[in-house]
């Protein structure tokens, strides 16, 4: 620690950081543009300024900027002094000679970084007389607006997205104070997080355009913290919420960035950001709805589409009720089928409802297989799910078969500035500091070797020191060679085992030898894996390759291991034993009903056709007698339900999920859905108690009121949920927490058009939050506070104020709860198991086939965001990827539609030939509309049944 | 003796000497006398002999080397990396030199490239030198051919690789780490110092940039001695300079004096006095970006230390004059505009201070000024001080603005008074 003074106070601080960084830590208010708490400084815009004093006698000091100024022991500054504060005033004055005078119109106005520092410097009167520069602006797609008007060429834009998420179109073009940050033409731009631009622009040349369709100032949103729901990694949200004004407005407004040290950080991805749209989709579920007796005749709707009509909910409820009664062996057999993307209260809610014995884990046999893999192998101690800090700090990366760019963003851009490591390594030698950014990136060192397998060259290969791109046979086989090098502890190439066909390709094995010795050589090594790739033979060599090093090193080695969904990891923890799977619920069914019993099916917040194949989905759900869903938006499965409840999504409601890496963590309603919108449990709850049924688990879920009610029942039930209570936040006995800002406007004026009468705001049942302006509002007396702001800082560059120090943890936030597993080492698996028995090697030597194996898209793989407007809007074309060579030796030409059948289901689709796919195989796009099942599919033999060419049709082709 | 070393293969004929002609006035005999030294020996030679940075700064030379890390194997990659960019406003030495005696600079860069263990060297000449750039390529064809920078001659592991790279354009490449981000490909903004190029210059390695100027002056340094270089120089700085002189001069041009010639004998000795009888206001000694000095300074010796101590920068020694008859402000206004159209964009104070001066003085010019404007003049040159922007060109655009303001006051004032310019 060194002692320094600013501004006549002495203080301790932390060698080796820049005073900018010290002084925001301390909460002195210094104004400042292109420095970024996760993008370090460059010196750019000059607004950091301080004195800084040689000794007690220099009166007059030396002007230097905050963010370039290593400390020194015994330094002397000053923030406050007058020549700092007149430079700092000039370098607005002069910041603002172009920037328009557009704030009341500007989106970014009240919660603009740019307003924060100019009041902060005092500057008002503007000196200038000439024209302000003017831009064209561009269209940069559905996502983000373009106003280069308001530019002050801060550079964060550039810097954020060339160099920290890897995007290459968006660059600063010009010179002198005509430079434009712009695209070379207009389009979308394609990097997967460009969405944080709005978020990294101190003012308003990027806006959210979605959020600009039913725009409203951050004072009048009411906020609470939320876990995004459209992958398994959890990032922190603050979604914003306003009552209606105007027709047309939705409830749901945006979504933000919740600062999370270990999860999210600063930024999140565009699924996460822009996919909120489905929570106002027109097409949301509302009311109850039930069957209707009218037969659908001719329908274009599809096989066993029923048509429905809106019920009152009580009716809805009792009719639900009288399915729970006469339970028993030919009577009536209630099933529950629950779901990854809906909450634990939710899962255990069926599950107490169902009995444990009759409740589902609402998946296919081989997802439930992966995810009990990635359960089985995090609970040897020699493991350890990293954290983002973690994956960040890496120094050798190996990513089996995962996409995660596309199935888990947030750790790929983690991934990303692992690659620097070497670089601020190397700094670290020649004394210059991790923060001077672009000294740091433009270091020579060795690559930070990482190693992608995986049968498409992913998003990630740029930073990527050597990738294998094959066929899952080959990439099983060349992770069997990296284990085996790394237990064997030699290079040495002969020790590969054998018997594969791939081991005798000495390619692979080169790059295995080398891949293991990185990793055995590395201080802080990380193995990613995950579900997307479908390969269990893949996730079981990952455990065992980090196993082999953690035994190596003698200490517990990182992992990431990617599961698909909100509460994935979550959901498994719930069931009562591992086959607990649809293909199991189908052999049940079939026996119950050839038995006489009547057969009830709860689907929760899941749509069957994801999880199977879709006519087997179909049939499952026709053989039931009743078939009773819950959900956010119609589906397949609703369509053919006989009642149908509308569930609350994700910002909508409380409830916990568990992540990937088994943290559990709890989502807050930012508002009340519309209609009859409530959570999941709550119907169950419902129509349990307007049933007959007694038990002792009916009367505990007739005692449920609230959320943490449901919480406390599952903590005491299953010992892996026990440390579920703590994830409740506490507030001071008597208080609750302001989802509204103190200066919400229009609180009596909203609603008049409907009501003369200050309606009373709603209560909220579970959390200690209200839905008004009354409350706690500082984001430090309270982690509720979803609402970044401080006086003087209405943006989120404030939450350097909540924080620990720069870039630390959440002030007052809880210890994270993590599932309590109880620890096993991993079973001794075998070649064969890695293998696995479906895809021989040599198999695949029918001409006409190809193993067809599962692509995902950030834009287009996500079930609930496909329903945002934005992300429908550019959604990926369904596609069927191969390899040129493939191609060729098929006869298929770029843009013939492919006809190929994958076991029972003959798709149609159309080709798209890339090197940049594995030779062998072929992409096909999982989760688009239309395709949801694909997933269910994969990997199998693809046979192409026919090809049809480019701009022609098959004769008889009726379509 | 030899007094014009840098000049003395440089005749009236516009040609550019060959490379037999240049070895027959002793041609690359520095360089030969150079491999015969250790890198140690050179770079302290070249320190002790006092040459100073011909770039406009002044620094020295030897001293800038000795700050490569002599580490060679945790630093086996070097560049050197020769400053040709010459854009400075009223500056046109290194063109000279390159266009005439192009196999001079190359034996200064293989001498530096020596000192410093350099194996592969730039120039970054300024795109629209196409002579220059002609005589230079075939200069370096020449010198590689002949096989007297490569191979087994030199004490490096490797031949020494001289490449000849043409700038886009841009007067932010003659900053030294500009121009490293020009030459990796990236946009020309300068880098933060420290890490200074010496430890991680060019793609990350230890890199020397060195004037064109500066580097010509290595041949008969090594050639004649530390002791005889020193002599040359008049007054307290070594070595002798291209100085040269244009305005409303009657013979504008480029001579090669000792260091330490007064400013005097430059403009009324050399370049002929003022024409039709003109009387001088003021100079500019070095330069566009340099301060204004006045007639008070003329009998100053050009040497580095003496000019800074009047309150101005030798520059690169080209001298621009200021007569009686001609608009100060005006003057300012074109070298800001210049300044402003010429800022890479980065750094505040210069992307949009400058351009708010160009208003100011643009209004002045037209009669619109009012008496604020001073003052805001006076500011942001302040603002534009060394230290407060990125690098030293907004420093620099500042100078004669600044030294105009104390110099020229009164012009400014009738200006605002006069509700325009009086010598329109």
């Amino acid at each position: 620690m060194l002692t320094i003074t600013i501004d006549g106070e002495e203080c301790e601080a932390e060698a080796g950081q820049n005073l900018l960084s010290i002084c925001l830590a301390r909460g002195i208010d210094l104004p400042y543009f292109c420095w970024h708490p996760a993008m370090g400084s460059v010196g750019a815009c000059r607004q950091c300024a301080v004195i800084e004093h040689k000794d007690e006698q220099d009166q007059q000091g030396q002007l230097v900027m905050s963010c370039m100024t290593a400390i020194r022991d015994g330094g002397r500054y000053s923030v406050d002094a007058h020549a700092a504060r007149e430079f700092r005033g000039g370098i607005i004055e002069n910041l603002m000679t172009n920037h328009p005078h557009d704030c009341p119109v500007c989106e970014e106005g009240g919660e603009c970084h740019l307003q924060d520092m100019t009041e902060m410097t005092g500057h008002t009167v503007r000196r200038y007389r000439g024209p302000k520069r003017t831009h064209r602006n561009q269209y940069l797609g559905p996502f983000i607006n373009h106003e280069m008007n308001r530019c002050i060429a801060c550079y964060r834009c550039t810097r954020y997205y060339r160099d920290y998420a890897g995007g290459s179109d968006l660059e600063a073009l010009g010179r002198n104070n005509q430079v434009y940050f712009g695209r070379h033409e207009d389009g979308r731009l394609l990097n997967g997080f460009s969405g944080n631009l709005v978020e990294v622009c101190p003012t308003g040349v990027f806006t959210d355009k979605t959020f600009s369709r039913h725009y409203v100032r951050k004072w009048d949103q009411q906020m609470a913290p939320s876990i995004c729901e459209h992958c398994g990694v959890g990032c922190n949200t603050a979604p914003a919420a306003r009552q209606p004004g105007r027709p047309g407005d939705p409830w749901l407004r945006r979504v933000t960035n919740l600062y999370n040290r270990d999860i999210n950080g600063y930024f999140l991805c565009d699924r996460g950001r822009f996919g909120y749209e489905y929570a106002n989709s027109p097409a949301r579920l509302s009311q109850v709805l039930e069957r209707d007796n009218v037969d659908v005749i001719g329908s274009s709707a599809g096989e066993g589409v029923l048509s429905h009509r809106e019920i009152p909910p009580g009716e809805g409820v009792e009719a639900f009720a009288r399915h729970l009664e006469d339970q028993g062996p030919g009577k009536h057999l209630l099933l529950g089928i629950g779901s990854p993307r809906s909450s634990l209260e939710n899962n255990f809610a069926l599950r107490t409802l169902a009995g444990a014995e009759h409740f589902y884990a609402g998946l296919g046999a081989t997802d439930l297989q992966l995810l009990r893999l990635v359960d089985t192998i995090q609970r040897d101690d020699r493991i350890r799910s990293a954290t983002t800090p973690e994956i960040e700090q890496a120094d050798a990366i190996l990513i089996l078969g995962e996409d995660i760019d596309n199935t888990a963003p947030r750790v790929a851009l983690a991934v990303r500035q692992a690659a620097l490591n070497h670089r601020r390594q190397r700094a670290a030698e020649l004394k210059i500091p991790d923060w001077q950014d672009a000294a740091v990136r433009q270091l020579p060192a060795p690559p930070v070797p990482i190693i992608f397998v995986g049968w498409e060259i992913p998003p990630l290969a740029d930073c990527c020191t050597n990738q294998m791109i094959g066929t899952p046979e080959i990439l099983v086989s060349f992770a069997e060679a990296v284990l085996a090098t790394i237990r064997k502890g030699s290079g040495d190439k002969d020790i590969l085992p054998a018997g594969t066909e791939a081991s005798q390709d000495s390619d692979i094995g080169e790059v295995a030898t080398e891949t293991a010795q990185a990793l055995a050589a590395a201080k802080r090594p990380l193995v990613i894996a995950g579900c997307g790739a479908r390969q269990p033979g893949l996730l079981r060599a990952a455990g065992l390759i980090a196993t082999a090093l953690a035994e190596k090193k003698g200490n517990a080695v990182n992992t990431y291991l990617a599961c698909p969904e909100v509460n994935s990891l979550g959901l498994v923890q719930l069931l009562a034993s591992g086959d607990m799977h649809l293909e199991r619920l189908q052999g049940i069914v079939t026996e119950a009903r050839q038995k006489g019993t009547a057969v009830t099916l709860v689907v929760l917040e899941n749509d069957l056709s994801r999880r199977l194949e879709r006519s087997q989905a179909r049939n499952l759900l026709a053989e039931a007698d009743t078939v009773i869903a819950l959900d956010h938006l119609p589906n397949d499965t609703t369509r053919r339900a006989h009642l149908v409840f509308p569930t609350a999504a994700t910002p909508e409601c409380q409830g916990s999920v568990v992540n990937s890496t088994g943290r559990v963590q709890r989502h807050y309603g930012v508002y009340e859905g519309i209609g009859f919108i409530q959570e999941g449990w709550r119907w169950l709850a419902d129509a349990l108690s307007a049933s007959n049924q007694h038990s002792d688990s009916a009367d505990q879920i007739r005692s449920w009121q609230h959320c943490d009610d449901v919480i406390r029942t599952l903590a005491e039930t299953l010992p892996v949920f026990s440390k579920l209570p703590a994830v409740s936040v506490t507030v001071p006995e008597g208080f609750l927490v302001a989802r509204q800002s103190h200066r919400a406007s229009g609180r009596t004026a909203i609603g008049s058009a409907r009501h003369v009468a200050e309606l009373p705001p709603p209560e909220d049942t579970d959390a200690p939050l209200s839905y008004s302006m009354e409350g706690i509002h500082d984001p430090a007396a309270s982690t509720l506070q979803a609402m970044i702001r401080a006086p003087g800082w209405t943006s989120n560059q404030s939450i350097h104020q909540f924080l620990h120090g720069i870039n630390g943890p959440r002030i007052g936030r809880p210890e994270p709860v993590t599932l309590q597993r109880t620890t096993a080492p991993l079973p001794h698996w075998q070649s064969v198991e890695l293998h696995g028995s479906r895809h021989q090697p040599g198999e695949n030597k029918d001409a006409k086939g190809l193993l067809a194996i599962p692509l995902y898209r950030l834009i287009g793989s996500g079930e609930l965001s496909n329903s945002a407007e934005g992300i429908a809007s550019v959604m990926t074309e369904a596609f069927a990827k191969i390899h040129p060579a493939d191609a060729a030796a098929l006869d298929i030409n770029q843009g013939d539609e492919i006809q190929l059948s994958l076991g029972e289901t003959s798709l149609q689709l159309q080709s798209q030939l890339d090197f940049e796919i594995a030779p062998g195989v072929i992409g096909l796009p999982c989760g688009l509309p239309k395709f949801g099942d694909i997933a269910a599919l994969l990997p199998s033999q693809a046979r192409i049944i026919r090809v049809i060419r480019y701009g022609q049709k098959m004769e008889g082709d009726d379509c | 003796m030899l007094t014009n070393p840098l000049t003395k293969n440089i005749g009236a004929e516009d040609v550019a000497t060959d490379l037999q002609t240049y070895r027959d006035s002793d041609g690359y005999g520095g360089w030969l006398r150079a491999l015969k030294m250790s890198p140690d020996e050179l770079t302290q030679l070249v320190q002790k002999a006092g040459l100073r940075g011909r770039g406009g700064a002044g620094f020295n030379t030897g001293l800038k080397w000795s700050f490569v890390p002599t580490d060679r194997r945790a630093h086996p990659v070097r560049y050197l990396v020769c400053n040709a960019d010459e854009m400075e406003p009223g500056t046109f030495k290194d063109r000279l030199l390159m266009e005439r005696d192009p196999h001079l600079l190359l034996e200064g860069i293989a001498i530096a490239a020596h000192a410093i263990g350099a194996a592969t060297a730039y120039i970054f000449i300024r795109g629209e030198y196409h002579l220059a750039t002609q005589r230079l390529q075939r200069a370096i064809d020449e010198v590689t051919e002949s096989g007297l920078i490569a191979g087994e001659t030199t004490s490096l592991d490797q031949p020494l690789q001289i490449y000849l790279h043409c700038s886009s354009g841009n007067y932010i490449c003659g900053e030294e780490t500009a121009l490293l981000n020009a030459l990796e490909g990236k946009r020309a903004i300068p880098r933060a110092k420290p890490p200074y190029p010496q430890v991680s210059g060019l793609w990350g390695r230890p890199t020397v940039v060195n004037n064109v100027e500066t580097l010509c002056n290595l041949p008969h340094l090594l050639l004649h001695g530390a002791e005889w270089y020193r002599k040359l120089g008049r007054g307290e700085d070594s070595g002798t300079k291209l100085f040269g002189a244009s305005g409303k001069v009657n013979n504008p041009g480029l001579w090669e004096l000792p260091m330490g010639t007064p400013f005097r004998e430059v403009i009324e000795h050399h370049a002929g006095g003022l024409r039709d009888g003109l009387t001088l206001r003021g100079f500019l000694p070095g330069g566009g970006s340099t301060d204004f000095l006045g007639p008070q300074h003329l009998d100053l010796p050009m040497d580095y230390d003496t000019v800074r101590k009047a309150g101005s920068r030798l520059g690169t020694g080209t001298i621009t004059v200021l007569d009686e008859a001609t608009c100060p402000i005006g003057l300012v206004l074109n070298l800001s505009r210049f300044f402003a159209r010429e800022s890479c964009g980065w750094c505040t104070p210069c992307r949009d201070g400058l351009p708010w001066v160009v208003e100011i003085l643009q209004r002045l010019e037209n009669g619109e000024g009012t008496t604020n404007d001073i003052e805001l003049l006076r500011e942001h040159t302040a603002r534009m001080g060394p230290g407060n922007t990125f690098c030293a060109l907004a420093p620099g655009a500042a100078e004669p603005i600044q030294s105009a303001l104390k110099l020229f006051e009164q012009d400014f004032i009738d200006h605002i008074q006069g509700g325009g310019c009086p010598f329109h």
